[in-house]
């Protein structure tokens, strides 16, 4: 169909509610990198690319960038990881499966606030559940903090993350699962293909488009997950978890330079802009290829 | 529906009054006390406030703590601020920095001159030749213990640190934990650690020009002993904040912990003898002859430029420190909120409490306490803005984690503190 | 289909694992909730309630406005998803069947909006709101919630769209309906469990969001349920009863309209492709 009139106002109402909504407020990011606020409210004067230059120049901008990297890369490996073993069971035909592919959604349904609470009763001393059940099991010998030392706090975090995400990327590739014809399985089992063959020959390859576009949509999410990490360690135990996010809101609002956080606002949304746009190519390439 | 019944309670009102008042004042008041108790509490104030007084209607907004910091400089900024705003004192640095608030020095002084203000929960609001707030109630960290497990284990209350060093260790038996101290990046944690340094002659963390004092032998003292103390305590004081310290506590699995209070804590969730809870100074250093403590002076301040507003907003200042209303609002949160006031601390509405009156001893304690209390940032009569961004950024705590997670010495976490903040102090 | 035996072991013990894993901390809150203050607290946690209290639902109903709270976050997160499925569709159709200069471009920036820090527009957008008196008020958390729910929506809702064979299509164009009818007496239809899933996720977004709505909302009687059942953690105390009995009715409404609704998610996500 060629109506290019049409066609445009067909897209013009979500692309004019975009730009006002989040356009225009990414333009006032912009403009605020480059002058020097710092309480909200107050004005600034231009100066150019100091900000950019400092924030560059420090080391809080790489290293927050180095732990954002390592947190979508662990979130995407345990999601990954966790969500295709759900997805593969609920898969399968078994009396309650519809039961179960409803209800397994119950840990992204409840608010990331009520997450969160969960978790630290859970995880503490005084009345928590894990550490009793971990001394049980005997996995443990004695009660320990989960969030203190640098490692385990951001493993911590990313198991608690994974846990709110997992069911939701299972329910996704579960999706890309049944798109996958039945009749390419019944040929495999005929030629006396192995499950484990069935697997990799199969589901693994056909599942690829499925996967790549929960990396790029996870990733984006992921990268931006701002309120379990700051409701639960703020960034710490010693900054192991300050991840880009955290730096901008600690930077803007609990040390006053607005500027310098819009300027890493900045820098990180190009980034990212950069990651979905090569992303997005090569995705559309490979769904024109198909 | 709150607010829908506050406006037929104002309209009430206005009828009532007749022509006298044709257009009452109203006025919108933040505060941070968002439990709801507390919420429940102020409305009764205000309503009956408001019914006194027809010509000026106040309404509250709670908001929270965690928020506020972001909300109201944003709110100022667009022009639909609350015209009173609760504070604590690095807060009304960063809103005088926006130049939103009034300065109150001459209600301040008449309220002075009628109730006597408590001098370490005013003087932290008095600087650059003005009153900035005036306070409302003062919150200050005890040590807490109880005197039955002290006496199993024939112990003294601990009053320096190398009494309190033993009396952890030997509170620390079969699975329980002597002490309970945080060591998160967290506002709690900035609270326990500054009642150390208080307590070694490191109180000031600037000098007189304003260059940061934080890197002294005395300040090191404090971490390393904090730090000690803190491998005493359960694995996850890491993440604690308040709650934490209070729950170890209530189910006896914390032998001492620094707080503000438990008494509501060890009255609903320990179910133990009020008897039996015990409450002291926080010990001091042992070359130190007295204690002394972290007092938070929360207060109000004014925010609007119109003066019908102010002038309304002084009536409910001065009413709401009257001590036959003041003791009620302390008591929204029986047993934390101590007096600001000579009167207040007298006044027959405070002690009349229930929860008060069954903890008498221990409030008593803890307003003595409060007397010798000190705030990180204002102690030299001068205060200097870059305090809220050491502040909010919680530096002092961020420092203990240097010890307690990365292993660094004291001497070495301090410094890096000290560099810190005088990088935060350039900006 | 038949499983060996060592097939169903490994599917039901897979199974049970995920039963655990998402019930067994779910369990922990609810039955938390009605425990008396001491044994929440207590060093040795009980997996059954040895007691029994309604305590925490007492005081959480009689003290705070949490059904207030519960009909503005209704309000919010159905309000955010009628009109995000109502900007979603045709837009998203335009990319996926019609030709139009710039549209590669505009559909990589459509998608591109997520590509930076939600915290980058706060302040902006509460300086934006406030220029429109839309401070305090629940219309601003629907449009927030459409701006961060929409560009997932288009996504989703093209690839459902592309699976609609192009037969279907064309013989309604040779037939002579305008796209507009084509898109909603055809199109529509054909994937609609497709956009029952996509409604389900813009609901559970705006029903989850909170950064925003703890900024731009400022009375009490608009707070929606993350803001509230924030507002019940105290600064310098925990009421962990409170909290898990908020915990648990910030829970069931949505667990209630899911035991409804669920299903659709599911099947339009799996079936929403028309094969």
């Amino acid at each position: 169909m060629t109506n290019p009139r049409l066609a445009l106002l067909f897209v013009a109402p979500a692309l004019l509610f975009l730009i006002a909504v989040l356009g225009w407020p990414l333009v006032q990011a912009v403009i605020l990198s480059f002058q020097n606020v710092g309480v909200i409210g107050t004005e600034g004067e231009w100066i150019g690319f100091d900000n950019y230059a400092a924030v560059l120049g420090g080391s809080n901008f790489w290293r927050a960038l180095g732990r954002s990297l390592l947190w979508v890369v662990a979130n995407a490996i345990v999601q990954t990881a966790v969500a295709l073993g759900v997805a593969l069971i609920l898969h399968q035909k078994f009396p309650g499966v519809r039961v179960a592919r409803t209800w397994i959604i119950l840990t992204w349904i409840v608010p990331t606030v009520v997450v969160v609470i969960i978790w630290r009763w859970l995880l503490s001393t005084s009345g928590g559940m894990v550490n009793p059940l971990l001394i049980q099991a005997g996995i443990i010998q004695r009660p320990i903090g989960f969030f203190a030392t640098r490692e385990s706090a951001m493993t911590t975090l990313v198991l608690i993350n994974s846990w709110r995400w997992f069911p939701f990327v299972a329910l996704m590739m579960l999706a890309g699962l049944t798109r996958i014809p039945s009749d390419l399985y019944e040929a495999a089992r005929i030629d006396g293909a192995t499950a484990w063959k069935r697997f990799t020959r199969i589901t693994w390859p056909l599942l690829q488009p499925t996967l790549m576009m929960l990396g790029v949509v996870g990733t984006l999410l992921s990268f931006n997950v701002f309120d379990v990490i700051w409701l639960l360690t703020a960034g710490g135990p010693s900054q192991a978890t300050q991840t880009l996010p955290v730096l901008i809101y600690e930077t803007a609002f609990k040390g006053y330079r607005l500027s310098e956080a819009a300027t890493v606002s900045v820098l990180t949304s190009l980034l990212l802009m950069g990651f979905a746009l090569l992303a997005t190519r090569a995705m559309t390439a490979s769904e024109e290829a198909r | 529906m709150r607010t829908r019944l506050l406006a037929v309670a104002s309209l009430a009102s206005m009828l009532l009054a007749g022509t006298a008042y044709a257009e009452p004042v109203s006025l919108t008041l933040w505060h941070m006390e968002q439990p709801p108790h507390r919420v429940q509490r102020m409305q009764e104030l205000l309503d009956e406030f408001n019914k006194a007084h027809p010509g000026v209607q106040v309404k509250q907004e709670p908001q929270s703590w965690g928020e506020v910091y972001a909300k109201a400089p944003a709110a100022f900024a667009a022009g639909n601020g609350p015209d009173m705003l609760f504070t604590i004192p690095d807060f009304t640095t960063l809103i005088k920095g926006i130049d939103a608030l009034v300065p109150v020095d001459d209600l301040a002084k008449d309220l002075e001159a009628k109730h006597g203000f408590v001098p370490a929960t005013i003087a932290p609001y008095q600087y650059d030749g003005h009153t900035w707030a005036i306070p409302a109630y003062n919150m200050a960290i005890s040590m807490w213990y109880r005197n039955s497990a002290l006496k199993a284990a024939g112990i003294e209350v601990p009053k320096t640190w190398s009494e309190w060093k033993a009396a952890a260790e030997k509170l620390s038996a079969d699975g329980k934990y002597g002490i309970g101290l945080p060591a998160n990046k967290q506002l709690y944690t900035d609270q326990t650690v500054y009642s150390f340094m208080v307590n070694s002659g490191a109180a000031d963390i600037y000098n007189e020009d304003g260059s940061i004092a934080f890197d002294k032998p005395q300040t090191v003292e404090a971490y390393q002993t904090y730090a000690d103390l803190q491998k005493l305590s359960p694995p996850d004081s890491t993440s604690w904040t308040w709650g934490e310290a209070e729950a170890c506590f209530a189910s006896a699995s914390c032998g001492t912990i620094l707080q503000f209070s438990v008494i509501n804590t060890y009255e609903t969730q320990a179910e133990a003898d009020p008897a039996d809870l015990g409450v002291a100074p926080v010990p001091h250093a042992d070359n130190q002859s007295d204690s002394a403590t972290i007092s938070y002076s929360n207060a109000i301040m004014l925010t609007t430029k119109d003066e019908a507003k102010q002038a309304g907003a002084k009536v409910f200042l001065a009413w709401l420190l009257e001590p036959q209303n003041y003791g009620r609002f302390l008591t929204m949160e029986p047993g934390l909120f101590l007096p600001v006031t000579n009167d207040g601390a007298k006044a027959e509405s405070f002690w009349s409490d229930p929860i008060v009156t069954k903890y008498k001893s221990q409030v008593e304690t803890m307003v003595a306490n409060s007397q010798t209390g000190k705030l990180f940032g204002f102690t030299t009569g001068k205060v200097f803005p870059s305090i809220g961004a050491i502040s909010g950024q919680n530096v002092i705590a961020e420092t203990l984690q240097k010890i307690v997670v990365d292993g660094q010495s004291a001497a070495d976490a301090v410094k890096a503190g000290q560099a810190r903040m005088s990088e935060i102090a350039a900006k | 289909m038949k499983r060996t035996l060592p097939q169903s072991l490994a599917l039901y013990a897979g199974l049970a694992v995920i039963v655990l894993l998402i019930g067994l901390p779910f369990w922990w809150v609810m039955s938390g909730s009605i425990k008396l203050p001491r044994e929440i607290i207590s060093r040795v946690p009980t997996m059954v309630p040895q007691s029994f209290t309604l305590q925490h639902f007492e005081k959480l109903l009689q003290s705070t406005d949490f059904p207030a709270y519960l009909v503005n976050s209704l309000l919010v997160a159905l309000f955010s998803t009628v009109f995000t499925i109502a900007l979603a569709l045709p837009t998203a159709y335009a990319f996926f069947r019609m030709k139009f200069p710039g549209r590669a471009a505009l559909y990589r920036l459509i998608l591109v909006a997520y590509a930076f820090p939600t915290v980058v527009v706060l302040i902006p957008i509460y300086g934006l709101f406030a220029r429109f008196g839309l401070i305090d008020t629940r219309a601003s958390l629907v449009i927030v919630n459409i701006a961060f729910a929409l560009p997932f929506s288009i996504w989703m809702m093209r690839s459902f769209l592309a699976s609609v064979p192009r037969d279907i299509e064309e013989a309604a164009i040779v037939d002579g309906a305008p796209p507009r009818v084509i898109l909603l007496r055809i199109m529509a239809p054909l994937i609609a469990p497709g956009i029952a899933s996509v409604a389900i996720f813009t609901f559970i977004a705006s029903w989850t969001e909170y950064l925003f709505a703890s900024v731009l909302i400022v009375s009490d009687a608009r707070r929606t349920i993350p803001v509230g059942f924030a507002g019940i953690i105290g600064q310098y105390q925990i009421d962990w009863g409170l909290l898990l009995a908020g915990a648990t009715l910030a829970t069931i409404p949505v667990v209630i309209l899911f035991a409804f609704v669920g299903r659709w998610f599911v099947t339009g996500l799996t079936e929403g492709a028309v094969k």
